[in-house]
This record gives C-alpha cells, structure tokens and sequence, in this order.
C-alpha cells in the first residue's frame, strides 16, 4: 500500500468520525437536512470573501463560508421557534434564500469569474494527499488531514466538557432549562460546530460524501440503540468501517471513491435496516406474525370458553365455526397445546385449569378495557411464543 | 473499548493491504491528462516511458470525475503533463499544488499569451482548446521533449530524434489539411459546433466559429440561444452543422430542428472530436488522424 492510499484512508476516516459526532445530535433533533442545507447555503459567504480578498484560494473564503452555515442555522431555528413551521419547512426556506442571494451577488458583481461552490470548496478525496502543508519548509502531510483532525480534536473535545448538557438538551429541553443550561447557547455551539464540520469537510471530500456520512451513521446506528452513548460509538464504526470498505471497493473496481464510500454507508444502512434484532424489518414482521396467531389463540380460548357443548368443541367444527384455514388451525391448536391451555380427547378440545385460568382473567381485562394487560398476562403464565 | 476496536481494527486491515506492491520497469512513468496530451507524449518518449492517461476517449475533460486507479498513477508519476488554461477544472488546482513535490508540467503555460485568444467571460481565462492550432502542437511537442529530457539525460538524444520525425508527420499534416480547406471557397467556412472549442481551429483556417454552448460544456444552452443559432444559420445559408464526440447530441439535434421549422435544411454534417480523441487502437484515437477526420468532415459537409 502506497503512502497516498494510507493518507486517503487516514482522511477519509477522520473526516468519518468527525461527521458522525454531530451526526448522531443532528438526527435525533430531526435535523438532518441542516448538512444538505449548508452546503448549498455557504455561497454568499465564498462570494463575499472573494469581494473582499479578490482571491480564489484564500482562506478568509472557508471562514465566512462557515459563517454562513451558522447564520443558517440560527434562522432555521429562529422560524421554527415561531412555532409556525417544521424543522424540515424552516431549512427548506432558508438556504434557497441565502443561496440565491450567493447567486445574485455573483451575477451582479462576478459574472467573469468562475466562482461556484464547486470550484473553491468541493473537494475530492482522490486529490486530497497531493495538496501537501509546508511547515518552514518541511512536508508535514495533506493538508485536509490536519485542518480536518483539528476539526475532530475540537469536536470530541466539547462533547466530551458537555456530553451531559448535550445529552439532556437534546431530549428533555424543558428539563435543561430547569437544570440551568441553556438550550439554546447549546444548540448554537453544536450547530456552529456541524457547520465548521460541513465546511471543512466538504474541502477536503466534496458534499455528497459530507452529507451521506453525517446523517447514514446515526441513522443506522438509531435503528440499533436508543442509549447516546451507545449511538455514538456505533455511528462512528459504521462511519469508519463504510470509509475503509468503501475505499477498498473504489480501489478494486477502480471508481470514484466517495462514490464507493457513500455506497457502503448505503448498503450498510440496508442490512442494519433488515436484520436489527427490534427495529429491523424482518423482526417487525416477525413481531407481526406472532401478534397475529396470539391474538387467534385467544379467540380460540375464549371460544373454547364460551363452549361447553362437545360439538361446539370438535376439532373439525372448530375449523368452519372460526372459519380459519387449516394450516393456521393447526399453528394456533398446537401453541395451546404446547403451552398447557388445552386437552384434546377423542377429537375433543377442552380448556385445562391453566387455559381457564388465563381466559376467564383475559376475559375480565377485555371487559374492563384494560386489554394493554394482557401482554403481561403472558408473562404471568410462562407462556411460549409462537 | 471501541476506540481500542477501532484501531486494532484499522491496524490490521493496513497490514493486510501492505503488501500489494506496484512493480517498477524501471522506464519513465508519465501521467497526462487528455487523449491528445496521451497520444503526444507516448509520440516522443516511444518505448522509452510509460505512459498513463487520466481520461478515456470521449471523455469531457471539464466534468472528469477521479477514480481510485487515478491516485496511485498520480503518486508513482515522474512527470505530469497536463493542458492547463483551465480545461482540466478543478484538477489544474491540484496539479498548481503538487508542482511543489511533483513535476508538474502545464503545456498551455508554455504559449505566448499574445496569441491565445482571451475569454469573453473570464478576464483573466484563455480559450483552452489550444490543440486545434497544429503550431501549439508543435510547441507542445517541443516542450515535452525538453522535460523528459531533463528527467532521463541518458535517452535525450532518442527523445530528440522522435521529436523531430513527430515534427515532420505533423508538418505533412499541416500541409494536407491546408490543401483540402484550399477546395472549400471561404464564405461557406462557417463551423457551427456544440461548444465552443474550435475557435484556434478557425482562427487558423478563417472559419467563422459558433459554438451553441459556451466554453464549458458544464453551462447549457438556453432557449434564446438555440433561437439565435437558428436565425444566424438561415441568414448565412449554413449546409450543415456538427456534433461533438464527448458532449450529448441533444443540443444540436434542438438546433436542426429549430431550423427545419423555420421551413430551412441543414443536416448534421457528423461527429466532430473535440475534447478528446477517438478509441485507441483506431486512426481517429492519434491526434494526426483525428485533426485529418474532422477536417474531411467538415469540408465534406460544407462544401
């Protein structure tokens, strides 16, 4: 592995763990847009630093281009707190505004000058190790490797000074206030951050890449944990795992490497998104399923219950009087039988003392409208799932 | 423990991908960057280099978009040679960067800035479609062989050599495309393209040049101008008008149509190559074949 391919990783993953720390706060504040938004909204900035310093490459550029993230997000929060508007509606509002007043400024003043987001800011990961810092002479490593480890160290830095107030304000606002942190001071400082974070990153990367490894980390590793912490350590190995994978898969099919990055973020996503133990989309359906034949195995019960007719009681008729087809008859006879609800004799089904037990409290919980206690009824009585 | 997890995880997958080594021929390893540049220099340094190309044919330099092979040709390169004058977007930044460490060389740079012609738009920018004046070329030519030189003394008189039969074959090729314009009388010299990339092309050969796009085949083209070209071709009693090889037909097909509904003919007199040369292998994918096509194409379309 040559020294370039090592430094894109090394990049590539700083800027992974850099983004997922505010990732993991702009999601679950459902704010996740504010990284789109930003990138878009940065040109009036550029195109006021380059008034000021009538240069392409100068730096004062990225710092107002900063800036202008940070307005963002106080308007965004200023038309939202208006109570009018959504989150989403008041992003959607604000940087087509501030963009076009980019647009205008240019078409007014710099309309000879190539001047566009994509030709200051956008970055490309492929590039990044040949844009080298001089240090009095001395080649210290891509300059993209410092400016965005120097973006990291702050970002860990103030979470971890202000996790707890972080964490808090981010879930009970009313609770942070009471305790005496102000939610809003807060909220800036994290926003100001993810701005500082969007920019810096979009130099050294490009935006798509920014906004996939923002929002896809935290989004995935949300599907996993509810618990912060947890949310951040999994955000930032899934930000770091898509980052190495993905280059490797750029490096084997000889493609673009964000291109590849963001696509493992993607297919990472995906498989999270199937198969996370509670929330994942083959445990819901499964869920579903064994709510469904639950609910049929009491049915049957109180069926069962209501009955004291052997007709009424035969396995046979059982099948045309609850009009259930016969591989779902059988599911839901073998779950009582297994479970000690039920004995069949001679074709013959009848409660046990478990089965009445548990049908007669069920059936009181029904008639009082306290049917969300059944679930705990199964617990009571050990029953299996099925 | 996850940060401990994280590193020992990237510790070992930095090891196992250690050991893929490139191998070295021990030849010059030159990078360029457009078909042209690539056909130029693999000209000069013969079996002596190694020459790698960032773009294919029929790619649009202005929207060339880097892939992961791309890297380690740039960090194992002894030389980079690229067009400059912008054409390369924001790839002749990195380049301007990495003249520290890299040699990096812009042929565009080389050129008197007297006889490039100046942008409309960009006060500063040239037209950067340099190679359609076969003088440029010969500039270019010169300067490549100076540079590999420098970097392999021991092969200079072999570059030297090249150079000069190079020199020549494009002198025949000067003197073959002048003949044949000589036969296409000079007020139907009109080229109307989809960018405007012919504009040395025309100053050379007194072709008045239209391009439906602007310099960058990243702008489009609005309505206005479709109907503008549309008018400027029935006034002129343009026969025919062409596609580009690396930049969609779309907009010239607008055009024909545009023009045929105002009860005019003109065909679409074939595929011109503009930004980049034909597929390798074929007698358009080397820059002498390529300037013999699109001068046939376009005489035989206009005469």
């Amino acid at each position: 592995m040559s020294n370039p391919q090592i430094e894109i990783q090394l990049i590539a993953v700083v800027v992974a763990v850099a983004c997922a720390i505010p990732g993991v706060f702009l999601v679950l504040r459902k704010m996740s847009l504010i990284s789109d938004a930003i990138s878009h909204s940065i040109l009036p900035g550029l195109v006021l630093g380059f008034f000021i310093t009538q240069d392409l490459n100068s730096p004062l550029l990225i710092i107002l281009a900063a800036f202008t993230g940070i307005i963002t997000v106080v308007l965004v929060e200023w038309i939202q707190k208006t109570g009018l508007v959504k989150e989403d509606t008041a992003i959607g509002l604000v940087f087509p505004a501030l963009f076009s007043v980019g647009v205008i400024l240019i078409a007014k003043n710099a309309n000879d000058v190539h001047l566009d987001v994509d030709a200051v800011l956008l970055g490309e990961l492929a590039f990044a190790p040949f844009d080298r810092l001089m240090v009095s002479g001395m080649d210290v490593g891509p300059k993209s490797l410092w400016m965005m480890g120097l973006i990291l160290v702050i970002t860990v830095t103030l979470l971890l000074l202000f996790f707890k107030e972080l964490k808090i304000s981010t879930f009970d606002v009313g609770l942070s206030s009471a305790l005496g942190f102000s939610p809003a001071i807060l909220h800036y400082g994290l926003m100001s951050i993810s701005s500082v974070t969007v920019v810096g990153a979009f130099e050294a990367v490009g935006a798509i890449l920014v906004v996939a490894l923002m929002i896809a980390p935290a989004a995935t590793s949300y599907l996993l944990t509810s618990n912060l912490k947890k949310m951040l350590v999994l955000s930032v190995l899934f930000g770091v795992f898509s980052a190495i994978t993905g280059y490797w898969v750029a490096h084997w099919l000889d493609a673009s490497i964000a291109g590849s990055i963001s696509t493992m973020l993607g297919l990472v996503f995906l498989i999270v998104y199937l198969f996370a133990p509670s929330k994942g989309l083959i445990a819901v359906v499964y869920r579903q399923k064994q709510q469904q034949i639950e609910v049929s195995l009491l049915t049957f019960l109180l069926h069962l219950n209501n009955h004291t007719e052997e007709n009424e009681r035969h396995l046979n008729h059982l099948r045309e009087h609850i009009n259930w087809q016969k591989i779902k008859a059988k599911s839901v006879v073998d779950l009582a039988v297994r479970n000690n609800l039920i004995v069949i004799n001679n074709q013959v089904v009848s409660l046990t003392e478990k089965g009445n037990d548990f049908t007669s409290i069920a059936l009181d919980y029904i008639i009082t409208n306290k049917d969300e206690k059944i679930e705990h009824l199964k617990d009571d009585f050990f029953l299996f799932r099925g | 423990m996850n940060l401990k997890n994280i590193i020992v995880f990237l510790v070992v997958l930095t090891m196992v991908s250690c050991n893929n080594k490139t191998e070295d021929s021990g030849k010059l390893s030159i990078v360029t960057t457009t078909t042209m540049l690539t056909d130029l220099v693999k000209n000069i340094g013969g079996d002596l280099i190694e020459v790698q190309g960032l773009m294919g044919a029929g790619v649009d330099p202005h929207l060339y978009k880097a892939s992961e092979g791309d890297v380690a040709k740039l960090a194992n390169a002894d030389v980079i040679f690229y067009n400059g004058l912008h054409l390369e977007g924001k790839l002749v930044d990195v380049f301007e960067k990495m003249g520290s460490s890299k040699n990096t060389v812009s042929l565009g740079a080389v050129l008197p800035k007297e006889e490039l012609i100046g942008s409309e738009y960009f006060a500063s920018n040239y037209d950067p479609h340099v190679w359609f004046n076969i003088s440029f070329f010969k500039q270019f030519a010169n300067t490549v062989r100076i540079e590999l030189s420098k970097v392999d003394p021991s092969n200079a008189a072999a570059f030297k050599e090249n150079e000069k039969q190079y020199l020549m074959a494009l002198d025949a090729l000067e003197a073959s495309v002048n003949t044949k314009i000589e036969t296409l009388p000079e007020e139907d010299r009109v080229l109307v393209t989809a960018h405007d990339a012919f504009n040395y092309f025309g100053k050379a050969y007194g072709f008045n040049v239209v391009g439906l796009q602007g310099l960058s085949t990243a702008t489009e083209a609005g309505v206005q101008d479709v109907q503008r070209l549309s008018q400027f071709i029935i006034d002129n009693k343009v026969k025919a008008i062409f596609v580009e090889s690396s930049v969609p037909r779309r907009t010239i097909e607008a055009l024909q149509a545009a023009v045929l509904s105002k009860n005019h003919e003109v065909v679409i007199g074939g595929s011109l190559y503009s930004d980049a040369l034909g597929s390798e292998g074929t007698v358009e994918g080397t820059y002498i074949g390529m300037f013999t096509y699109n001068v046939n194409t376009i005489v035989n379309a206009l005469k």
